[in-house]
């Protein structure tokens, strides 16, 4: 299927379910996820796997699996910035590719991310910060989105 | 094409050939890029576009405006700033990304992170139509003269400047590190 053919919804956590095979396929599809543009090819993402009983109070989101995803700080801001958006391309390389197997990808954010000793308790190295945490999950049933008609694009000529 | 090859077959385009680009075919590949990014409420981001001699003109006096500032820079480097304009003239066409910025850190990193998530859809979804780009971020672009000339408003901030084109020759892939290199399973007890 071509991208231009493909919709995605916003998914309910209710739907998401556990699979053997969940880690396997979503070290699979970041695989091809890693191909996102990045400067200078300074590959600025790191994983942290997380599920089930290894689960942190502070994780509060309802899903069978987490994927912390971090990044390498940089005293520079211009670098920061780019490293932060190749990340965010990573992110939706992966959420694109999930969509496609039946795998929910939810993009949260948390007040503690911002937090070095909740990092820490994750296991995050002090040289890197979290970008956002995605929430993994199977669905057997694709929520029904309510129709939207799309929004105008904000849009001006220099 | 498959969605595996189309994410790892894009390439970052730096060489346009000189055929057109539809204004309404980028505004209709962004109006995906934004549905395959579901959000909520209004969007904080907004596109400034480039794509008549005039206006390329323009952009291409604001990008060499900083370095002009500078008297030697003037004398020595004419030449080369010469070079630059040409290349800034012959690009078919710019888009300019720019986002709210929010006080609240966890809403600043939402905005910022869903205006990129978009541009990668962009991305991908115009390598399906052979139309290439290269998302620029360069210093010469990213200072408050650049900044105020693009029109920037407080409260907001560059996300990028997009140069698109159509293209003869597919540029070679950098080789990626697999992602198993980068994995850790959690440490938490
Ligand atoms: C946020 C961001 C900023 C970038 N800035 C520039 C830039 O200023 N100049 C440039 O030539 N390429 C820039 N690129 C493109 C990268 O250099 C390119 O993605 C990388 O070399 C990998 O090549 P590929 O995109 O063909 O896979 C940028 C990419 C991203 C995601």
């Amino acid at each position: 299927m071509n991208l231009m053919d493909m919709s995605i919804t916003s998914l309910q956590e209710q739907y998401m379910e556990m699979r053997d095979d969940l880690k396997e396929l979503v070290l699979e599809l970041l695989n091809h996820a890693v191909w996102a543009p990045n400067h200078r090819n300074r590959e600025p993402w790191r994983f942290i796997y997380i599920t089930g009983g290894e689960k942190p109070d502070f994780l509060n989101q309802k899903a069978p699996a987490h994927l912390v995803i971090t990044m390498r700080n940089d005293s520079n801001t211009l670098k920061q910035n780019e490293d932060l958006a190749a990340v965010f391309c990573l992110i939706q390389n992966l959420t694109l590719l999930a969509w496609d197997k039946q795998l929910g990808v939810r993009v949260s954010f948390y007040e503690w991310m911002f937090d070095r000793n909740y990092c820490r308790k994750l296991g995050v190295p002090d040289k890197e910060r979290i970008v956002a945490v995605l929430d993994l999950g199977f669905y057997s049933v694709i929520p029904e989105a309510p129709f939207k008609p799309s929004a105008a694009l904000k849009w001006s000529f220099l | 094409m498959s969605l595996e090859s189309l994410i790892r077959e894009r390439r970052t385009v730096r060489k346009f050939n000189n055929l057109p680009v539809s204004e309404a075919l980028v505004k209709s590949l962004l109006q995906k890029s934004e549905q395959l990014c579901p959000h909520d409420g209004e969007s904080q981001w907004r596109y400034v576009y480039v794509g008549t001699d005039e206006a390329r003109e323009r952009l291409s006096g604001y990008i060499s405006e900083k370095v002009l500032e500078s008297r030697i820079a003037r004398l020595t480097l004419s030449k080369v700033i010469e070079s630059y304009q040409r290349r800034f003239l012959k690009i078919p066409a710019y888009l300019i990304a720019i986002a709210d910025t929010d006080h609240d850190p966890i809403k600043n990193e939402e905005i910022y992170g869903t205006i990129c998530r978009i541009l990668q859809n962009f991305q991908l979804l115009s390598w399906e139509q052979q139309l290439g780009m290269a998302w620029i971020t360069e210093p010469i672009i990213q200072n408050e003269l650049f900044y105020k000339r693009i029109g920037l408003k407080e409260g907001e901030r560059f996300v990028g400047m997009l140069e698109i084109g159509y293209f003869d020759k597919s540029p070679k892939a950098r080789a990626r590190t697999t992602a198993d290199r980068y994995w850790t399973d959690s440490v938490y007890q």
